[in-house]
């Protein structure tokens, strides 16, 4: 539910994919068929040659290095500052403000209601459950709304549904406090604490 | 078998104190956020984001061109080269097989092949998480597998009568399988453990339904 854009990732990640098992598979071919070599020899060595001309001719008046150096510094630069840009775009959309509405009363302004109050309404009334080890509540943008992400780790053996029912009631009575719905997801995760800690055995 | 179900009535303290009811009709559901804004989020949330291998992707062009940019710069502006000169590299390139030993090569070739694949398979396959949906009337709700393996176990555990280890649980997306080892002398009926599971999924009201099969050990085990 997170910024992450999904096309892009796969796309990137299949090019980038599709190239290295191009070049993997003509380093093996290279090395087992001598046809495949003599092939790459002339071929590599045509393209190389129209290279070498290119920067024969780019030379810098009076002196021996071309400015297509510098042109490719800038192309790398770049190429750098899209991957970093790409890294950035991963797991973005955290929003700050859960509702922002005019207020229809006779006071002017409009209303706004930071994330913080669900967050930490839904984190204190599951605080001190002995069947959960961990609440995470964060609040997400998606498609413009803001939408509120509930993280629980049941321990071992704690039914699911029944978590699940618990915790939507929670959030229909913030919905009744707040007087809007909000998109809510509940993810019952499992984690190293619930893996490895004590099995709830009471419930 | 009296497994217990008692309702853990609002652990504590319960913030929002208003009674628990369906949100004011004064407040419709926001336009564009409904049943559908719900249903993608679900879509995204039973598949991977490849964030993971995005990042890795990135680092390694990003290190590639460090160090290309690296020799290109010391190149430009006329200085000796800090490993190899990109126009003796390329040299080597295109005179291949010769000058490295055809062994190394293949390695060389068989590693890239490798992380070719995984990029490659990352991108082209579905890329579903090991989650499964529960249906639920207000908000869209994601169950990890090993929560639902997990509370399979207890159940079948407890119509077993058997100990927490002899009850092992697998849960993958059309599948539930119960791995159940009974102690030796103590006969176990295969039907309660089924119908205890089947019982418990049919609560869950999972999407996709998994199916249900038991296996009981032929060897039982001892002092259990």
């Amino acid at each position: 539910m997170n910024g992450t854009p999904r096309t892009l990732n796969r796309v990137l990640i299949g090019v980038l994919g599709f190239k290295l098992l191009a070049i993997g598979v003509l380093l093996i071919l290279l090395a087992a068929v001598p046809a495949v070599a003599a092939w790459w020899q002339g071929w590599a060595a045509g393209v190389w040659s129209i290279w070498r001309d290119l920067f024969e001719r780019t030379r810098f008046p009076g002196r021996a290095e071309s400015w297509l150096w510098i042109v490719v510094v800038l192309m790398l630069l770049l190429l750098i500052g899209a991957m970093v840009a790409w890294v950035a775009q991963q797991g973005k959309g955290r929003a700050n403000t859960l509702l922002s509405e005019e207020d229809p009363g006779e006071v002017p302004g409009n209303v706004r209601v930071g994330s913080g109050v669900a967050e930490q309404a839904l984190r204190a009334a599951l605080a001190d459950r002995p069947d959960l080890t961990g609440t995470t509540v964060a609040t997400y943008e998606f498609r413009g709304e803001p939408a509120l992400r509930i993280r629980i780790q049941p321990r071992h053996g704690v039914a699911p549904h029944r978590l699940a029912a618990e915790v939507s009631a929670l959030v229909e009575a913030l919905d009744v406090a707040l007087g809007k719905r909000t998109l809510v997801l509940i993810h019952i995760a499992s984690g190293a604490r619930s893996r490895f800690g004590r099995a709830e055995r009471v419930r | 078998m009296s497994h217990a179900t008692d309702r853990h009535s609002s652990s504590g303290r319960q913030v929002p104190p208003a009674p628990v009811t369906a949100p004011s009709a004064g407040s419709p559901a926001a336009a564009g956020t409904g049943v559908e804004g719900m249903d993608q989020i679900l879509r995204r949330e039973t598949h991977s984001s490849r964030a993971m291998a995005s990042i890795i992707a990135a680092v390694l062009v990003i290190a590639l061109c460090v160090y290309a940019l690296l020799e290109t710069a010391v190149r430009a502006v006329g200085q000796p080269p800090w490993l190899v000169d990109p126009q003796t590299a390329a040299q080597q390139v295109v005179s291949l097989p010769s000058g490295v030993p055809p062994l190394l090569l293949g390695v060389v070739g068989a590693v890239l092949v490798m992380a070719g694949l995984f990029f490659f398979l990352n991108a082209v396959l579905p890329g579903r998480r090991a989650r499964h949906v529960l249906l639920d009337r207000r908000a869209a709700v994601v169950v990890d597998d090993e929560v639902i393996a997990s509370a399979l176990a207890r159940r079948a555990r407890l119509a077993a009568n058997v100990s927490p280890e002899q009850v092992m649980v697998t849960v993958s997306r059309q599948q539930v399988e119960v791995n159940v080892r009974p102690t030796s002398g103590v006969p176990l009926s295969r039907n309660a453990v089924l119908t205890a599971v089947q019982d418990e999924l049919q609560e869950m009201g999972l999407t996709p339904a998994p199916e249900a099969r038991i296996n009981v050990a032929s060897a039982g085990v001892v002092g259990a």
